[in-house]
């Protein structure tokens, strides 16, 4: 069931994908293939394979039960989150948050996510940006 | 003996300081990933890679630190499999038939020590092997033209498509979804932008390194909320740590038969050290089980495959190098590091830029030596690493990742776009595509298109220039073979199973 739904979600990319590029307006091409026909081939094909997958789905996937969903759910809304503040809170303290809830999920207690993040937060930023020259964003802590 | 003075030369390159430093860190860090369940290979090589990019890694040393992180993985499976019955990676799936049963005798040293001999074995054939062949296929190569690449990149999406189990529907399809996903952003031959709806964000593509991370870090992540409850008690080291001559004779050949055919297997593209070090098993087996003791604890049962998966990762690092096509996801990701730097690997590599082939060449005996080191006398180190609670682990993965990504692209944007794009992963993972041929479509379409479309100019739009050469029409015969062929075997049996019981 999953497949085929996969698949006719699909089979919307794919005819998306073979609208946009039918409307591409190329102003000017030096070559006998332009720009359109490879994604095409590769939306058809695309196609083919989502009917056959319609046709002759798989029936063993199975999906994680509603408990652990619902983390799931929670893990990815952190990860967006984190996404989102990482510039803007800095890397220090939003390390420190993603840290404590995430551990919190995966089953560690409060303390130990708490020192997890901070340690992260603050020995993370001093070796990546410090001593490795990978720069990562201070946000909110610059003007403080 | 062109190929010797290189080597001497790419020896100066790997022993530099910088780079010893690198793949002493990267074969620790690397067992450690490859040990812990769930963390394999290319989730080592996928985290490290935007690090090394960020922190301004000259190319060879970048590539030093994948490779040997690469390697470290390749060894660190072997420690799990042994102590707790969990492969700590797919390749080392083999290595828990006789590991598990040797250590609960109490023979748990000897087991990881002979694995880790085998290990050694297996890589100084497979690298061995790359000094004698590598520069004989580039040579050979440098005669292929546009159709030639466009027919081997078929061929080697064929072999993915038909090797991983018996869904070549979701391999393909996973390969094309990997393909679409390089079609974002402006296409370098007309200028325009292609699937980009609109967004100034993409109008560049989808970077690589966002690609690879989401889908081998950030969805690794999620599929381990799902294995949080799975705890095996891990086995305690007892008796002797080290194998003795009695038992390492025994093994040697085994050794070294393994070591060659996962070599061989290795080259292939798209078949990886899964397959190697199960054929591996399965010969010896069949070579030596007179007394039922494989898979009660025998050490050629854990020879075998660790010979043989060590092996056959260095074997894929040859089309890699002198194709350009990779051999595995992981090798993959590693071209893909190469790209970055905008290196083209490919046969011109190994004139153009010896000093990154045969540095990473020597650097992969280094290595080799490092990790025998390290697993054999440290290996008690490694096996308290094995109880690093998930809680510190994961959020840590996700920390590292992150910072890598926001190195070497500093935007908010594609932060975002790798947290999504994990979560297709996932989702597509549990919709059970197997993630290689994703990430390979994702490196080779770009190259794809361009050789079709350059063949297609020199011959003024004629397709036939695609079936000119010889090479190429041995290609296109054997991707067809790679691609229908288990389809019309299936279909055979299902024909003479109906035949049988009327």
């Amino acid at each position: 069931m999953s497949d085929r739904i996969f698949s006719i979600i699909w089979l919307g990319v794919c005819a998306l994908i073979i609208f946009q590029m039918w409307n591409l307006y190329i102003p000017f091409t030096y070559e006998p293939v332009g720009a359109k026909a490879f994604p095409l081939l590769l939306a058809g094909l695309m196609a083919l394979c989502c009917f056959v997958l319609i046709i002759n789905p798989a029936h063993n996937i199975h999906w994680p039960k509603p408990p652990l969903l619902g983390k799931g759910a929670i893990l990815i809304g952190v990860l967006l989150g984190y996404s989102s503040m990482f510039e803007i809170l800095g890397f220090p303290l939003s390390t420190t948050v993603m840290i404590l809830i995430v551990s919190r999920i995966f089953g560690g207690r409060w303390v130990n996510g708490l020192i997890a993040g901070l340690v992260a937060g603050v020995f993370g930023y001093l070796f990546f940006d410090r001593l490795l020259g990978v720069s990562l964003p201070l946000g909110l802590m610059q003007y403080g | 003996m062109d190929s010797f003075s290189h080597l001497g030369q790419g020896f100066l390159i790997a022993l530099q300081p910088v780079n010893l430093l690198l793949a002493t860190f990267g074969c620790f860090t690397g067992t450690t990933l490859g040990m812990l369940p769930g963390l394999g290979p290319i989730n080592g090589v996928a985290i490290f890679l935007p690090l090394a990019f960020a922190m301004q890694l000259p190319p060879e040393s970048a590539l030093i630190l994948l490779a040997s992180v690469y390697m470290g993985c390749e060894y660190g499976g072997r420690i799990s499999a042994i102590l707790l019955n969990v492969p700590g990676d797919a390749g080392a799936v083999m290595s828990t038939v006789d590991g598990y049963p040797m250590a609960k005798k109490g023979k748990a040293g000897i087991a990881l020590s002979i694995s880790a001999v085998s290990s050694f074995v297996g890589t100084i054939i497979a690298t061995i092997g790359v000094v004698l062949f590598a520069p004989l296929l580039a040579k050979w190569a440098l005669n292929f033209g546009p159709a030639e690449y466009f027919a081997l990149m078929v061929f080697a999406i064929a072999t993915m498509g038909s090797m991983l189990g018996g869904k070549p529907a979701k391999a393909l399809l996973g390969c094309l979804i990997g393909c679409s996903l390089a079609m974002v952003g402006i296409d370098s031959g007309t200028g325009v932008y292609r699937l980009t709806f609109g967004s100034v964000y993409l109008s560049d593509g989808i970077p690589f390194i966002v690609v690879v991370i989401g889908f081998f870090a950030v969805s690794e992540i999620l599929v381990l909320l799902e294995r949080t409850h799975a705890g095996n008690e891990m086995v305690k080291i007892s008796g002797r740590l080290l194998f003795n001559i009695k038992e390492f004779s025994s093994s040697f050949l085994t050794m070294i038969r393994s070591g060659l055919m996962g070599f061989g297997i290795g080259i292939l593209p798209g078949i990886g050290a899964t397959v190697a070090s199960a054929m591996a098993y399965m010969s010896e087996k069949r070579l030596h089980d007179k007394d039922g003791t494989f898979g009660q604890g025998d050490v050629r049962g854990i020879a075998a495959p660790e010979a043989a998966n060590n092996a056959s990762a260095v074997g894929s690092f040859i089309p890699m190098l002198t194709l350009g096509v990779p051999g595995s996801a992981t090798t993959a990701v590693m071209m893909g590091a190469l790209t970055l730097y905008n290196i083209t690997p490919g046969p011109l590599l190994f004139e153009n830029q010896p000093d990154i082939v045969w540095g990473l060449i020597a650097s992969l005996f280094i290595a080799n030596v490092l990790l025998v080191f390290m697993n054999i006398p440290l290996i008690v180190i490694f096996t308290r690493l094995l109880s690093i609670p998930n809680w510190v682990m994961v959020p840590m993965i996700a920390a590292i990742s992150f910072i890598g990504v926001y190195g070497v692209h500093s935007g908010t944007f594609d932060l975002v776009l790798m947290v999504v794009l994990g979560v297709f992963g996932y989702i597509l993972r549990k919709l059970d595509f197997p993630t290689a041929p994703i990430i390979l479509g994702f490196v080779l379409a770009d190259l794809m298109e361009q050789n079709l479309r350059r063949a297609l100019s020199i011959s003024n739009g004629d397709t036939d220039i695609l079936f000119a050469s010889p090479i190429s029409i041995t290609l296109w015969i054997m991707a067809g073979m790679f691609l229908l062929g288990p389809i019309i075997w299936q279909l055979c049996v299902r024909i003479l199973k109906k035949k049988t019981p009327a």
